[in-house]
């Protein structure tokens, strides 16, 4: 029973991580419809950025300002690559972003070296919370509750802001958002940044938990990818569902077939999109 | 001044060639109407000129200003609202947030003013734009352009699949425009009712325009608009008005 608990914590933990990764490549793909290959390696930047920053400003510190350069990054990555490949078909922003990827992991290469670093975080972090959950570290409530922050932010922000209604309206109708007066090449730009942002938060989390290498990003991306195809495309309730549940699919098949806990992720989405071609949630209409 | 100038306008969707040196001309303080047969390229002469759908050759002009090479947000500020064919209202939003998502000038309309016209919207507030019947969402489509508060209002077949009552309504608000003072530009299959309220009337056929001319003389021609519509004099819903 023990185990089971243990396990469901875990898959809630993990399962929340993912939500923060897909729901910003959820963004970018929801206004831009691009699919960023690279987003892990943004997750990856972030990571290290905080790592740098540590010593000067402290884990704290870094929390914060290491997301906040990586949406600084997507933000001139956008402006410099991405836009130039909206108008074309979608196999040029897969190339572009694929490629992008390998180069961003092998700059982290460059910059901090091929080993794998720790990201040093307060002591009070690293205690269990209890004697009796040994197995739940502070640092892993601290991780779902930033979470749950972040999360609620960015909700807020597109439900309550005008930019934010903009980037849903422009999800399904970027045509008709810019004919009433959007810029909407500026507003894909700040998108982008805010979906780097929750990547780089991302990075972060996982440093402190992982600790660092430069393709740290990789084993996280596919299954985000596919929390946004079982939560559906367009819907980021739909991600942060998806996301909640494969995280808990694969710790509880952890527990009594541990053989398939990679596999059954896929085997969810299998059967999602047997039942729901569109998702749990998805738009109608999306990516097509 | 003319609101909107269009010349020799040569419009392509892929190969196909859809317009054909299209020139009208949408005169500040009036209405103007741009009538045709399903396909003549009416919704695509409105897109060319919002830059939607980018013109190969010609020119457009708002305010005397050249448009042509223009994004569409950069049209709508130079004044222009645009109400598109079929509403386009955001299905995923409430009807209060798609009436945010306008970037234009401050102005005569603001959301409670428009609530004053629109009692109905005011009602809805809380709906998502995809549970409005097609009167409100077209109602809705038409206070998202005036928000903007534009001097010029393009609209395109507002009257689609409403029911005669509401396309009354939709017409009666877009003859009140033109006393705010903010010039219109409609595309219209309704031929008779919109003759009734345009002052110069335009009509396409294939990619081509076939006639203009003061809206009342085509009004009182039975004969031209029949000719005008050729085989598909159906179409025109002469019966509706």
């Amino acid at each position: 029973m023990e185990l089971v608990l243990f396990n469901l914590a875990n898959g809630l933990i993990v399962g929340a991580f993912y939500v923060l990764m897909a729901l910003g490549l959820s963004l970018i793909i929801n206004l831009s419809n691009v699919v960023n290959f690279a987003h892990g390696n943004f997750l990856a930047i972030g990571g290290y950025l905080a790592f740098t920053l540590t010593p000067y400003i402290g884990f704290w510190g870094a929390l914060l300002v290491s997301p906040l350069l990586t949406a600084v990054f997507g933000y001139f990555i956008e402006q410099v690559l991405i836009r130039h490949v909206y108008a074309r078909n979608h196999i040029y922003s897969l190339l572009l972003t694929f490629g992008l990827g390998f180069i961003l992991q092998d700059v982290c290469r460059f910059i901090w070296g091929p080993s794998p670093l720790p990201l040093g975080i307060p002591d009070i972090l690293s205690l269990p919370i209890t004697e009796e959950l040994f197995f739940i570290t502070w640092y892993r409530v601290f991780m779902v509750a930033v979470v749950i922050v972040a999360v609620s932010g960015l909700f807020a922000f597109l439900r309550f802001t005008r930019v934010g209604m903009r980037i849903r309206a422009g999800t399904l109708d970027l045509d008709t958002v810019s004919a009433l007066g959007v810029n909407v090449a500026a507003l894909r730009s700040y998108n982008f940044a805010v979906g780097s942002f929750l990547a780089g938060l991302a990075g972060v989390l996982a440093a402190g938990q992982i600790g660092l290498n430069p393709n740290m990003g990789d084993d996280l991306i596919m299954p985000s990818f596919i929390a946004i195809i079982v939560g559906g495309v367009g819907s980021l309730t739909g991600t942060l569902l998806g996301g909640l549940l494969i995280g808990v699919a694969a710790a509880l098949t952890t527990v009594f077939y541990p053989a398939g806990a990679e596999a059954v992720i896929y085997v969810i989405m299998a059967i999602v999109l047997l039942i729901r071609p569109r998702g749990l949630l998805g738009e109608e209409g999306m990516l097509t | 001044m003319n609101a909107i100038e269009v010349s020799g306008l040569n419009t392509f969707y892929g190969k196909s060639h859809i317009l054909h040196d299209v020139s009208l001309f949408a005169a500040e303080g009036s209405v103007t109407t741009l009538l045709g047969r399903n396909g003549a390229g009416k919704s695509t002469t409105m897109r060319s000129i919002m830059g939607l759908t980018p013109a190969r050759s010609g020119s457009v002009k708002v305010f005397g200003k050249d448009s042509t090479k223009m994004a569409p947000y950069q049209v709508a500020r130079l004044g222009v609202g645009y109400v598109p064919e079929g509403r386009r209202v955001f299905p995923n939003l409430t009807v209060e947030d798609n009436l945010k998502v306008p970037q234009g000038e401050t102005g005569p309309f603001d959301i409670p003013r428009i609530y004053g016209l629109f009692p109905r919207l005011e009602e809805r507030k809380m709906n998502l734009g995809r549970q409005l019947s097609g009167g409100e969402q077209e109602m809705l489509s038409i206070a998202r352009a005036l928000l903007l508060n534009p001097k010029v209002l393009i609209l395109d077949e507002p009257s689609q699949g409403l029911a005669p009552l509401i396309v009354k309504d939709v017409f009666r608000i877009v003859t009140s425009m033109k006393a705010e003072g903010i010039s219109v530009l409609i595309v219209e299959q309704n031929v008779r009712m919109t003759l009734e309220i345009a002052d110069t009337a335009y009509v396409l056929d294939h990619g081509v325009v076939v006639h203009h001319g003061p809206a009342a003389a085509l009004a009182a021609d039975e004969a031209l608009i029949q000719s005008l519509a050729g085989a598909s004099a159906e179409e025109w819903d002469l019966d509706k008005a």
